[in-house]
């Protein structure tokens, strides 16, 4: 019997300076290594219940240094292979991980689904039956809960939208495949391509928008580097000013790196200090430096402060490097002084002393890392299942558009299964659903 | 007198009744088929034809299985077609005009050369239990008993025509009905719904104009239904296509207070797919007109069928909008179209193998079900008749599933789901349809129904060489094709870019532009016995990557079927699931996870709990 190898993140969401994310299933390995690399390690060679620490690949050339540790089954917890990481603390990072493994074929686990697994699998004794069924359906009930509030939300009419439009295309092809000979009635009227391109950019948008949307929840996480005195402080001390907010936990950064927090349009900013990035023989403060190079891998922003008083220099160049595709702004601040530093494609020219462009700087950080059309009452996908779901819609969407060998009989099929994965987030899959349309808009029959 | 006594009782000869019949005799049930007239047997009391979109296929899947409708249909096709060509392979289907009266001679024939098979004119009034066996007595009081029964009752129960306001009761086509079996089923604890379905006018051929329509040719390059005919299907009659007027719609619009279809007269559910002219007027209140065809019923009559105008208008009304349709104006109508109401059983009283839950060896196949269609009905026939056999020798019964075949999707569709309508096979109802094709019916069923008992030899033989002969084509396809000039100059004609170095025939079949017919004809791969199965290969080859996705489905949907529920599960003493879905895992009884995974009101998180229930009772 083929299982679906499922993901999830496996310990206490926010809390915590390590977090656990667990895939179980056949696949689990074959996954793990499509991420995760150490030296010498093959998935020949790998030996169960060892840990290994190297290198997970969260984005094309990104990389979190983590712990990896693989259980062959049978002896796991759920009986099956299971890959676990362990990786730095904090909600975002621990979601990225998932993610990644996401889209490298695992799917995310449904409520109770690995201690089920455990059962069915013999591996949790019968007594414990009724605590798992308990587990299952307060799951159940609590994901419920979380898709009524969006079935009841501008989203889901969003996503209910789409899906129905979706249907109305898919009523249209099918009904020339089961009545070909009502040519009257069931030519095709409309230019299939164009409604799901309509429909590609309309998922992207709600996908683009519920991204930013957790900023409004959780706030934006700003980094700021730069060399001794360039002014981060004083940079800092100007961002915050009189807007300065009380610290509160923040997901996804390593609590003593942060320094403090602003508000600004109503969003949460956080800026996080990252002293120390630069190459040394000091044991403490080489900690410090992976702690910074953590830091700069989950921000949403860095700030790169300069001088722009004086030229770029060889350790500015150093800091450089780090920041290769990361979303990122240079910051040239001491423009009171007569400028020496060259000019950057991103940058914006500011003066901490004179507080002079500091609100342009707090616009330019929201707009980089929100975009400028932002309603915070837009749509808000807070399930990350559900992110996922759409995900995977655009995927399959892209697949169809890219496809130039189609039949109507496959491109129904692959549109059948799109308009059935928006099904698991509006909770519309009854294929009857589909006929119904048929027959309430096509006059068809002897 | 003493009873007669049977292995098995078919009741009823329509299409259904006959699969079953000729099922039970062929595995050496000694069987008893009972039909209220012995000219009404394999009757096409509405449309002559057979086939058509997932119809077509469902007649490929009988014959695969061993059954009969194809090789009828082939005797005594007029006309054939293959829809949907160029719509994709999944999505063709074959139909042909039957010529009616010799559909029915021939079935009629077939069933009397049977051995084991006693086919008697009689109408049924009672099945009693006795014990094990089943005792079935007939309006005139001869008594019969066998192991099991198989109903196959079509639209006879207390069937009623409607034409305006005359109310009569009688069967289709004013054969006589079944009017006491309703109630002798309502003893045995089923519940009866009553549907409605209907039937156009026939009129004669002199009376029609054709040349203001337009002519339907059949196709001359098809292959027959059944794997066992060899004959090409020959076309020997034409359809024509024509429309209703402004007028047609407007003397409707007028009369819709003589309709019983609007005025709330008929009470049964009909279908939605087969609506009277007057319920498409008023549905569809701003079409200009409505598409109608013109089919001869036979060769030997002058009965033209005119399709899409179903109706039960009064008589002389019927004749009014008939003459208001283009190239009509001058028609003779020589049958009036009419509704039918007739009894049926709500199949979610069925398992999945056509039994009755209640009552063993009782089973049950076609409009009985609330089904609708020749080719539904028949393809019930053949599964009630395989398990009444099965039954009959206490073998485990055969469920075929949704991934076997459209006949899979049929049953579990109306036994786990119900149906309020007559249920009509579309070929969206089918998830797996790339893999259900018409093509491959018998690579997919033959197997099957040689396990059964039902595939003779010779259909077996044939299956096995048709295997070989795709494994030699599979060899052939994976030779490499040299980078030779003819190579170079076949790629650059079809537009595809030429390969850097020798490759498979297999792999040029996958681009584009390139296909296996292409290929032949340039590399002279294939010999005479090969060609017959280029297009299945081609298909076979170019779907590759959708047929295995759709594999895959099909293998994680099984991990759930293999998952059986026991059969004595009492979901009431059971803790964690919810109400509602107690109450339907109650009803439908479902055999296994998968089944109940698709009850309507079951939801995931039930079925996760239920699988923990299922196993802790098992180690219990």
């Amino acid at each position: 019997m083929k299982n679906k190898t499922i993901v999830s993140i496996s310990t206490p969401l926010g809390k915590g300076a390590v977090a656990i994310v667990r895939m179980s299933g056949e696949e689990s390995l074959k996954i793990a290594f499509k991420i995760f690399s150490a030296s010498n390690l093959e998935i020949s060679n790998i030996t169960p219940r060892l840990l290994y620490l190297g290198k997970l690949e969260l984005e094309q050339n990104v990389y979190e240094e983590c712990l990896m540790v693989y259980f062959k089954a049978p002896f796991s917890y759920t009986g099956e292979d299971i890959v676990e990481f362990q990786i730095h603390g904090g909600t975002l990072l621990a979601q990225k991980v998932v993610e990644v493994c996401l889209k490298n074929g695992a799917s995310m686990a449904e409520a109770g689904e690995y201690s089920k697994r455990a059962f069915l699998n013999g591996k949790i004794t019968l007594d414990k039956a009724e605590a798992i069924i308990g587990e299952i359906n307060a799951e159940a009930e609590s994901e419920l809960k979380s898709s009524l509030q969006i079935t009841n939300g501008r989203l889901a009419e969003a996503i209910l939208k789409q899906q129905e439009k979706l249907k109305t295309l898919l009523a249209e092809i099918e009904v020339g495949l089961d009545y070909p000979e009502e040519t009257e009635e069931t030519k095709l009227k409309t230019n299939i391509y164009e409604i799901l391109r309509e429909l590609y950019n309309n998922i992207e948008n709600i996908v683009k928008q519920s991204e930013s949307a957790k900023y409004f929840k959780s706030g934006i996480n700003v980094a700021l580097v730069g060399k001794t005195n360039v002014g981060k402080s004083s940079v800092m001390n100007a961002l915050l000013g009189q807007d300065r907010a009380i610290v509160t936990d923040i997901q996804g950064t390593t609590r003593d790196n942060i320094t403090e927090s602003f508000s600004h349009n109503g969003i949460k900013i956080n800026l996080i200090d990252t002293a120390g990035i630069r190459e040394t023989e000091d044991i403490v403060e080489n900690v410090g430096i992976e702690k910074s190079k953590t830091i700069l891998k989950t921000a949403d922003l860095i700030l790169f402060i300069l001088d722009g008083s004086e030229k770029l220099s060889k350790e500015d160049r150093e800091i450089e490097k780090l920041l290769t595709n990361k979303k990122c702004l240079y910051v040239i601040n001491k423009t009171d002084k007569i400028r020496a530093i060259e000019k950057f494609e991103n940058e914006i020219e500011i003066s901490a002393l004179e507080n002079k462009n500091i609100e342009k700087l707090k616009n330019t950080i929201c707009n980089m890392v929100i975009g400028e059309e932002i309603d915070p009452n837009a749509l808000v996908l807070t399930n990350e299942r559900q992110i996922e779901v759409l995900k995977n819609a655009q995927t399959d969407l892209q697949t169809i558009l890219s496809e130039n060998f189609l039949s109507l009989d496959i491109l129904s099929t692959s549109l059948k299964s799109l308009w059935q994965l928006l099904g698991k987030i509006t909770g519309n899959t009854e294929n009857e659903d589909i006929i119904d349309l048929i027959f309430s808009k096509f006059c068809l029959g002897k | 007198m003493e009873m007669e006594k049977f292995d098995s009782i078919v009741i009823g000869a329509g299409h259904a009744g006959c699969e079953a019949a000729l099922a039970l005799s062929r595995t050496g049930n000694k069987t008893l088929l009972l039909t209220i007239s012995l000219d009404a047997i394999a009757f096409l009391a509405c449309n002559p034809s057979i086939g058509g979109t997932a119809k077509g296929q469902l007649v490929g899947e009988i014959d695969a299985l061993g059954g009969e409708m194809g090789i009828n249909a082939d005797k005594t096709a007029i006309q054939i077609r293959m829809l949907n060509r160029g719509k994709g392979p999944a999505v063709q289907s074959l139909r042909a005009q039957a010529d009616k009266n010799a559909y029915h001679q021939e079935m009629k024939k077939t069933l009397e050369k049977q051995p084991n098979l006693y086919v008697r004119q009689g109408e049924v009034d009672s099945i009693e239990l006795d014990g094990e066996n089943k005792i079935v007595t007939t309006h005139l009081g001869v008594k019969y008993v066998a192991k099991s029964v198989v109903l196959a009752t079509g639209v006879y129960l207390k069937s009623e025509i409607i034409i305006g306001k005359s109310r009569e009761s009688v069967g289709p086509n004013g054969f006589k009905n079944s009017s006491v079996l309703s109630d002798s089923l309502k003893k045995l604890g089923l519940k009866l719904v009553r549907f409605k379905t209907g039937t156009p006018v026939r009129l004669h051929a002199r009376s029609v104009d054709y040349d203001q329509m337009q002519i339907q040719l059949g196709d001359e390059d098809v292959r027959p239904f059944s794997y066992m005919s060899d004959k090409q299907p020959e076309n020997k009659t034409v359809c024509y296509l024509t429309y209703t007027t402004p007028l047609t719609h407007e003397i409707i619009k007028n009369n819709l207070d003589k309709a019983p279809a609007i005025s709330g007269e008929i009470k049964g559910v009909g279908p939605r797919y087969c609506p009277s002219i007057e319920t498409k007027i008023v549905r569809f209140a701003d079409k200009e007109r409505h598409q109608l065809f013109l089919e001869p019923e036979a060769l030997g009559t002058q009965e033209m069928y005119l399709q899409g105008f179903s109706t039960s208008m009064p008589a002389d009304l019927q004749l009014e909008m008939v003459r208001s349709c283009v190239g009509l104006n001058h028609a003779e109508i020589m049958r009036d179209a009419y509704a039918i109401e007739y009894d049926c059983i709500d199949p979610t009283e069925l398992s999945p193998t056509l039994e009755l839950k209640t009552i063993k060896g009782l089973f049950f196949a076609g409009q009985i079900n609330g089904t609708s269609g020749y080719e539904e009905a028949a393809a019930q026939g053949i599964i009630a008749g395989i398990n009444a056999n099965l039954y009959n020798k206490c073998k485990e019964q055969l469920v075929l599933k949704r991934s076997d075949g459209y006949i899979g999707v049929l049953i579990d569709d109306i036994v786990t789901k119900g149906t309020n309508e007559p249920y009509r096979m579309m070929t969206s109802r089918a998830e797996y349809r790339l893999l259900l094709r018409q093509d491959n019916a018998d690579m997919r069923l033959t197997e099957i129904g040689k396990q059964v008992g039902l595939v003779s030899e010779e259909r077996y033989a044939k299956l096995k060489q048709k295997k070989k002969i795709m494994q030699e084509i599979e060899l052939k396809l994976q030779r490499l094709a040299k980078t030779d000039q003819k190579l170079i100059n076949f790629c650059q004609i079809n537009g595809e870019n030429v390969p850097k170095e020798n490759v498979k025939f297999r792999e040029l079949l996958k681009r584009n532009n390139i296909d296996i017919f292409k290929l032949d004809k340039e590399f002279d791969l294939f010999d005479e016995s090969e060609k017959t199965y280029l297009d299945f290969v081609n298909t076979e080859i170019k779907y590759e990557g959708y047929l295995k996705q759709q594999q895959e489905d099909v293998d994680r949907m099984l991990a759930n079927e293999k998952n059986e529920i026991p059969k004595d599960f009492d979901y009431s003493k059971t803790k964690g699931l919810r109400d509602e879905a107690v109450e339907k895992l109650n009803k439908i009884r479902p055999l296994n996870l998968g089944q109940a995974s698709r009850i309507s009101g079951v939801s995931p998180a039930d079925i996760a709990v239920l699988s923990i229930l299922i196993k802790k009772k098992q180690e219990r």
